[in-house]
């Protein structure tokens, strides 16, 4: 019995704790939301329009060549929280995602746009999520994350976050990016 | 010291809010208010294991008028960082205003500071609330105070004691009328210096 649970722990390092996943989607801005809930942990995805990313970055006073390289990115509304009673810490430079034909990716951090636009004195980045973060109880945080994949792109998210001592990791399945235009515009 | 501001409003002509900024930030709100929904507010403040001496700065509020978190050493304050797009910022002012009203003459602060906004556009956003906050709101333009703290995210909130020590800690919006945390300013306030 003391082997096999040795071997478990062996075989399995990444806990995947029971999760409950929420999909909405809107078929007028043919948006699909994606909310789950673990013990101690949640998280909502909300994908952001092309227009709209755009449009924030445009009335923050960013220039036009940055405002027009966002479009190429897939971008989330992203909210996280600690619902549990121990500290939470996650790292999105953990998180990868999978595209139809196989290939593992990154996510496009703050510190890489940061880096990307530091010769520009550009200082709005309050917007777009940190990409590593301690929450204690009750803490929650949100902005953006960012794939470099086109709009309407779909891929599975395998995201991870430490609790307690432990390693979490969990996968939800064809996430879309937001359509280039709503299917009625 | 004086450590309430003046209602700015008597002071600064209204402007209408740059089109530009207004859209960003009813487009902003846009997707995160059903964040708020999301993530209802709560009322847990994280203590620090061990307090750490807050970093001093000087900032002005509204009509210009410097404050130094070093010269309300004796009264306990409660510094915010917060920004005008992100609504659970604009969900816990009011809470924020509340317990301030109750206890700011017993020796509590409220010093809101703005991130990276202009004094004209967050002005032209105060006259949108129902509940008008009496505390400083100061600007921290450049974000260096913000940085000293380390903040990561808004809305982010410190809790500092009498002896300018960092005591209690939240990230993400906050119901700060709630009766457990009114208790624990209580209890910072009667702590001995």
């Amino acid at each position: 019995m003391h082997y096999r649970f040795i071997i478990a722990c062996l075989l399995f390092p990444l806990l995947a704790q029971a999760s409950d996943v929420q999909r909405k989607f809107n078929p007028q801005t043919g948006i699909e939301s994606v909310q789950v809930e673990h013990p101690g942990f949640s998280l909502k995805l909300l994908p952001l329009s092309p227009d709209f990313v755009s449009a924030v970055f445009s009335a923050r006073g960013l220039p036009k060549d940055i405002v027009d390289a966002t479009r190429h990115y897939c971008v989330f509304g992203t909210i996280l929280k600690n619902t549990g009673q121990l500290p939470l810490h996650y790292r999105l430079t953990d998180w990868r995602y999978v595209t139809p034909d196989g290939k593992t990716h990154y996510l496009k951090t703050k510190t890489q746009w940061l880096e990307e636009w530091k010769e520009r004195s550009l200082a709005f980045r309050w917007v777009l999520l940190y990409e590593e973060q301690t929450y204690q109880p009750g803490d929650w945080g949100q902005g953006f994350t960012t794939l470099p994949l086109q709009a309407g792109s779909q891929f599975d998210l395998t995201y991870s976050w430490t609790q307690g001592g432990k390693i979490y990791e969990d996968k939800i399945k064809a996430v879309h990016c937001a359509p280039a235009k709503a299917p009625d515009a | 010291m004086k450590t309430r501001s003046k209602p700015f409003i008597a002071h600064r002509p209204k402007r209408l809010m740059p089109d530009k900024l207004a859209a960003a930030t009813l487009i902003l709100a846009a997707w995160l208010v059903p964040a708020a929904a999301f993530a209802a507010l709560g009322h847990e403040l994280s203590r620090l294991p061990v307090p750490v001496g807050a970093p001093d700065f000087t900032l002005e509020d509204m009509d210009g008028k410097p404050y130094t978190l070093s010269s309300l050493r004796g009264k306990v304050v409660m510094v915010n960082f917060w920004a005008t797009w992100c609504p659970p910022c604009r969900e816990e002012i009011p809470s924020m205003e509340t317990v301030y009203r109750a206890l700011h003459d017993k020796g509590f602060i409220v010093l809101a500071i703005n991130q990276w906004e202009t004094p004209d556009h967050v002005f032209s956003y105060m006259g949108q609330l129902e509940v008008y906050p009496s505390f400083p709101i100061l600007f921290d333009r450049d974000s260096h105070v913000s940085e000293s703290f380390g903040v990561k995210g808004l809305p982010t909130t410190l809790l500092i004691n009498k002896q300018g020590r960092v005591v209690y800690r939240a990230i993400g919006g906050r119901n700060f009328n709630h009766s457990d945390v009114r208790k624990l300013i209580q209890q910072l306030i009667d702590a001995p210096e």
